[in-house]
């Protein structure tokens, strides 16, 4: 008898969580991926000091109506801030906007400002959007920098997403501004500890890939000291936590893939 | 059916357990020297301990689901990008998700629960967004022109890892496994480094 009631109580636990997981993240659901939008280069690391914006590009979220690069959010004020050193991506006499969205919202408009005026709207008369969303924006009237603001507006809430996306109009024929360099990443942060005692199985099967070249630094082949940010090549080895590995799956390492019992798939002990 | 009940009870209790949290009812052992974390061969290995609330469960229920189809996602890019810098991204995300839905299926296991969602469209449904990424968005990159592919694919993976970002914090927020939250860690900044990575990629 009490089994039968400790199974609805259980599935109500359930269905509370489930609603506070609908709840949470709702706010977050798109932003203009290239031409890096503001948004986009915070998340990119390619520009510094841009607040809480870095961890959720896709949160520039509200009421429709705003011709502000954050919508009016308080919460980022950095999107509003043009004497941050936001890369103007060279385009010509068009440009293509590609979009991010981590929930599809049925769709009023995609409408683009250029100087506080509409130079484009693509109307989505109120469905949810294609797979991929991109939009080509004529923009052969003007020239120089502009800070062109993109907007979604969605279909049933009375909400918007807010993107500013700084471009150079007719500059050195579309290509891409220079890279900045790389930002540095934070230290990696040691992997929770654990002590599995039972005796190792067979070590995890993972095809060998074939190695393609490396983009960038390259690596002595004896041991030296592991570092995100950089792109390992199969058999280069490296030392962590005074252990040394192979390098099984050629990467572009970052933060907690640093070697150790979480990435054997990446790292051989030696 | 003994487990099971004792399975139903624990979650049931689980609140309990949660607000005794800070008298570290479930701390993980004491950090382990490198040389037998070495010796480790598969992550399976790792045991999640028997303390745990719902919230556990559903981060680990809805990473497996997210995992499952950013393989096949992978899978694709892997055969289809065009740049060898996107192709190898894809790779390491596939060897490193893998074991990641191996651990994550083992501690389910442990705690007795299943590894499958009901279903992935209501848990968004209440606040009128649809995931990111459904059968129909995956099965687009198989379709879409090759010239477009690494465009359409960093911006759907790039949702996906949002996505992935998001369910991360939750159980930061609200999980109630020391374990899993640690492993949430690790999957808010390795997602968050890739997301660095592909929108670098599509800046070209």
């Amino acid at each position: 008898m009490r089994r039968k009631i400790a199974y609805p109580l259980a599935t109500l636990g359930m269905v509370a969580s489930s609603l506070a997981v609908a709840s949470s993240p709702a706010l977050a659901h798109g932003y203009v991926s290239s031409p890096p939008s503001r948004q986009a280069q915070c998340a990119a690391g390619a520009v510094a000091n841009c607040g809480a914006i870095q961890f959720e590009p896709q949160s520039a979220e509200a009421p429709k109506g705003s011709k502000q690069c954050n919508g009016g959010v308080a919460a980022f004020p950095e999107l509003n801030n043009d004497s941050l050193p936001w890369r103007a991506t060279n385009v010509g006499k068009s440009a293509t906007f590609n979009w991010v969205l981590t929930a599809r919202h049925r769709t009023a408009t995609w409408v683009y400002y250029v100087d506080g005026n509409p130079i484009a709207t693509f109307d989505d008369k109120n469905a949810i959007p294609s797979a991929t969303v991109s939009h080509t924006v004529d923009l052969s009237r003007f020239s120089g920098r502009k800070t062109v603001l993109a907007v979604w507006n969605i279909g049933d809430t009375p909400m918007a997403f807010y993107n500013c996306v700084d471009v150079n109009i007719g500059g050195s024929g579309g290509g891409s501004a220079t890279p900045t360099a790389p930002p540095a990443t934070a230290a990696p942060t040691t992997p929770p500890a654990t002590t599995p005692t039972t005796a190792p199985t067979t070590a995890p099967t993972t095809a060998a890939p074939t190695a393609t070249a490396a983009p960038t630094g390259t690596v002595p082949a004896t041991g030296t000291a592991w570092a995100p940010g950089v792109a390992y090549k199969i058999n280069d080895v490296v030392t962590y936590e005074g252990v040394s590995y192979k390098c099984r799956q050629a990467h572009q390492s970052i933060r907690s893939w640093e070697p150790g019992i979480w990435t054997l798939a990446l790292w051989l002990p030696l | 059916m003994k487990r099971r009940v004792a399975a139903v009870l624990a979650l049931a209790a689980a609140p309990l357990l949660l607000g005794a949290c800070g008298t570290a009812v479930d701390k993980p052992a004491p950090p382990s020297n490198t040389a037998t974390q070495a010796d480790v061969k598969n992550v399976a290995e790792i045991t999640a301990g028997s303390t745990f609330n719902d919230t556990d469960v559903m981060f680990l229920q809805m990473l497996i689901d997210n995992l499952e189809q950013g393989q096949e996602m992978a899978r694709t890019a892997a055969k289809r990008a065009t740049r060898p810098q996107v192709a190898e991204l894809a790779k390491a995300v596939q060897v490193t998700q893998a074991d990641e839905i191996k651990l994550m299926k083992s501690w389910l296991a442990e705690w007795d629960k299943p590894a499958t969602l009901d279903e992935r469209i209501s848990l968004h449904a209440d606040h009128g967004g649809m995931p990111s990424t459904g059968d129909k968005e995956i099965a687009s990159l198989t379709t879409v022109k090759k010239a477009q592919f690494e465009t359409a694919f960093l911006n759907l993976f790039l949702a996906h890892q949002h996505n992935a970002v998001e369910f991360a914090q939750l159980e930061l927020d609200k999980g109630g496994n020391e374990l899993a939250r640690s492993f949430a860690e690790r999957v808010k900044q390795s997602r968050t480094d890739q997301v660095q990575q592909m929108l670098k990629l599509l800046a070209g």
